[in-house]
């Protein structure tokens, strides 16, 4: 459960990970999920902005330096369209 | 019909300037009024609240919205609250609101709603003042929320309940069951039941589904933008006018 010999354990760094994300002023995201395997941090989820996503990218990198940041995330698309649903 | 526009965790942030008022351009077009379901901002500054107020500047229909757990992070509530409604846009908090659409009277109750979880799996008002005080704010929410149902009965053809968190668990779905309780909360849902509605809108849960119903039957809709994927999602509802010659 460890991130490696005498490192973090997994599920602590992910915890920390998404408490940097919501408290950092530059991400303030509280939806993005993150997994770690080994020196890998997988993150997945959409955001709002491509800038946000980087932004995502950078704060997680600052926080585990010796890992590498896979960036999983998508940015929701905000465009007019889609069905009409009628309702009774 | 009466056409409503809906969406929720818009997060306006200095970064996305431009991004929702281009989402909106045909949306009086398309729709009577506008509901923002919450999560106007990313963290609840006046500034981003100035941004939110100049995205939905160019919609030509009524902007009606409720806040979110983002747009209270900085405590700033009342200064946004102040910063939207000078744009004019109407912010509800447990109150209502009615609009001319379609040829009838749409009534609007809104509240932020709060989470808790739902019927069998939730948080009780027992033991630690805060969990008494988590249980509280959502049982105050529900209140608001049916009495301003409620007073739309005799000033409405149909209504509308307008909400950020979950009345019903069918809408997460998607989300980690474990955070189900930080969701959304079944009073929600037993309030708009008691009160009547013929349609809930609701944001918060990004990873979530789109469609719900409550117990009493009342189509419940997730209109965050994760899970519409669109600027917002269009509802029509069926003209039925209420006749208030009658006593």
């Amino acid at each position: 459960m460890t991130d490696d010999a005498g490192g973090t354990p997994a599920p602590y760094l992910v915890q920390h990970i998404q408490d940097a994300l919501a408290a950092d002023d530059r991400t303030r995201e509280l939806g993005v999920d993150a997994t770690v395997a080994g020196r890998r941090v997988v993150l997945t989820g959409t955001v709002a902005t491509e800038p946000l996503r980087r932004a995502i990218v950078a704060v997680v990198a600052e926080l585990v330096p010796d890992h590498q940041v896979v960036n999983g995330l998508a940015v929701v698309p905000a465009d007019e369209g889609g069905d009409v649903e009628e309702l009774p | 019909m009466t056409r409503i526009a809906a969406v929720g965790d818009i997060h306006v942030g200095a970064d996305s300037v431009g991004r929702v008022a281009a989402g909106l351009a045909h949306v009086g077009e398309r729709a009577d009024v506008l509901l923002l379901a919450g999560d106007l901002t990313r963290c609840g500054s006046v500034a981003e609240a100035e941004l939110v107020a100049a995205e939905v500047a160019g919609a030509t229909i009524p902007v009606v919205a409720v806040l979110g757990n983002h747009d209270l992070h900085a405590d700033q509530g009342t200064e946004v609250v102040a910063t939207l409604a000078g744009a004019g846009i109407t912010v509800l908090d447990g109150t209502s609101t009615t609009v001319a659409a379609g040829g009838v009277v749409l009534g609007i109750a809104g509240a932020k709603g709060f989470g808790g979880g739902f019927a069998g799996a939730c948080a009780s008002a027992f033991g630690e003042r805060a969990m008494k005080a988590f249980v509280e704010e959502t049982r105050q929410e529900a209140a608001r929320l049916h009495d301003a149902l409620v007073g739309l009965r005799d000033r409405a053809d149909r209504r509308v309940a307008l909400l950020h968190y979950s009345p019903v668990e069918a809408t997460l779905r998607g989300e980690r069951r474990e955070i189900y309780p930080f969701l959304g909360s079944h009073l929600l849902a037993e309030a708009v039941d008691t009160a009547g509605a013929d349609l809930v809108v609701h944001g918060h849960a990004h990873n979530g589904s789109e469609r719900g119903v409550t117990p009493g039957g009342i189509p419940v809709r997730n209109v965050a933008q994760p899970v519409i994927r669109h600027a917002y999602r269009v509802f029509d509802l069926a003209v039925r006018a209420v006749d208030r010659s009658v006593a």
